[in-house]
């Protein structure tokens, strides 16, 4: 027999989950054998879920919230013409360099414009066939996940249970919440991989039909939702708050929407 | 690195985690306001460091700044509070066994949230920082140890420390009325 204190770290790394695999088995094994060390670990599990369940775990309140938005002020929108909206001598100034460099240099203008049109061309065409190659991912992972076992990796409809797992499994926490839809029911979360990157599948059902919605970090300024229809499947992808967000279902047009629309507002109502 | 690109790492990878922060902070300092001032400075100091973050650990890497931050400041706006962390690792094995009549995880089973709040408010620092990483924001070992800045064994040690200290708080001593109160009286609390 080990001593005590030896025995209180297994069982609490055996609950945690944290034992290397030949630890997990040969715990597994001694359980069978004894009954105390099979209460120890009931009382462990205990002591956890009742921990996890009614421990209060705070929320910024939305005054920091605030401030903390205000640590880098957001560079203005550049003005549509600087020119022409800027007042004053510097204004001038611009104009005047502007309009020697258009008068003396025609044709190294004109040269740098059309290289410039056919780097934009080509951004143009490698960010829309990356978008296919996304949207392609998404039907994909949709349906590997309503084809197999796997649709989530932890089931609750308990945001405080699924967002911290998410957030434990991923470089990021991304927004988790029940759909204020009626006949949604959220099945809980699944770490899966889109974009060349691990991402945030939350997965409800809507009726019979079930709805993944894919979360991850971006750098894409915010956009209103792209609606498209993939192989017969429903999709939508747009981004906002530094988030990509990307819903896919086999929803029909209309209630796909209103699904959207209600991922749309948790993602607003996010705290 | 521009200010811009600065901003954009600030807020996609530090700024999901401010709940996590401020949870962390409340809990170690005990007071609304003191955790809103320790977030804040050390948000400030993740500003200025975030440009070498590594993408893959935020979550830790902005706790890790938040429980800095919390010792330093309560060592200077709170010196009167002794923050102790030199406690005797192997003290808990002289816990008393929590003394029931019911099997411990029956008689556990009914502690409330208040109780509970309370008991983990209760324990000291260097435990209860470990058991609300582990238990509030569900960090792996690996990530505790990373932001206590103490060896793995020295998380466990002071995760079964402290829910040593939790099952004592929470399991009610042997009281035999107990079990006759009506159940309409019981849940008063909830």
């Amino acid at each position: 027999m080990m001593n005590k204190s030896d025995e209180s770290w297994k069982v609490d790394a055996f609950v945690d989950g944290e034992l290397d695999l030949a630890s997990q088995l040969d715990m597994e094994r001694r359980m069978a054998e004894d009954p105390t060390l099979r209460e120890s670990v009931e009382v462990a599990r205990v002591l956890r879920e009742l921990v996890r369940e009614h421990a209060d775990r705070h929320a910024a309140p939305e005054s920091l919230r605030t401030w903390a938005a205000t640590l880098f002020p957001r560079p203005p929108p550049p003005p549509p013409a600087p020119a022409r909206v800027l007042a004053g001598a510097r204004a001038g100034s611009v104009a005047e360099t502007l309009q020697r460099w258009l008068g003396w240099r025609p044709l190294l203008v004109s040269m740098s414009l059309a290289v410039l049109l056919v780097v934009v061309s080509n951004a143009v065409q490698l960010q829309s066939s990356q978008q296919a190659r996304l949207m392609d991912d998404v039907v994909a992972s949709h349906v590997r996940s309503t084809l197999g076992q796997h649709l989530v990796d932890v089931a609750s409809s308990d945001r405080h249970t699924v967002k911290p797992f998410l957030s434990s499994k991923l470089d990021f926490s991304p927004p988790v919440a029940e759909l204020q839809l009626p006949g949604s029911v959220f099945l809980g979360g699944r770490v899966d991989y889109l974009a060349g990157r691990p991402v945030a599948a939350l997965v409800y059902r809507q009726g019979e039909h079930v709805v993944n919605s894919f979360v991850w970090p971006s750098t894409e300024s915010d956009s209103k939702p792209d609606f498209a229809a993939e192989r017969g499947f429903q999709t939508a992808h747009w981004a906002t708050h530094g988030m990509k967000h990307c819903v896919i279902s086999d929803l029909s047009r209309d209630e796909f929407r209103r699904v959207v629309a209600a991922v749309q507002l948790t993602d607003a109502s996010r705290n | 690195m521009g200010d811009e690109e600065k901003r954009r790492r600030f807020e996609s990878l530090a700024m999901p985690h401010l709940d996590a922060a401020y949870n962390l902070a409340l809990w170690l300092t005990r007071n609304e306001h003191d955790a809103q001032d320790v977030v804040q400075e050390a948000l400030m100091r993740a500003m200025r460091y975030i440009g070498g973050l590594r993408m893959d650990s935020a979550r830790a890497w902005l706790l890790q700044i938040v429980r800095h931050t919390c010792y330093t400041w309560l060592k200077e706006n709170r010196p009167a509070l002794k923050v102790s962390l030199d406690e005797s690792e192997d003290a808990w094995r002289d816990l008393p066994a929590p003394a029931t009549s019911e099997p411990p995880q029956v008689a556990m089973g009914k502690a409330e949230r208040q109780q509970i709040n309370q008991a983990i408010a209760e324990l000291p620092v260097p435990f209860r920082e470990v058991f609300v990483l582990r238990e509030l924001e569900d960090l792996s070992y690996n990530d505790i140890a990373r932001i206590a800045a103490i060896p793995v064994g020295t998380v466990m040690s002071r995760l079964a420390r402290a829910r040593g200290l939790m099952r004592v708080a929470l399991t009610p001593a042997a009281r035999p009325v107990l079990r006759t109160v009506p159940r309409s009286a019981q849940g008063a609390g909830t």
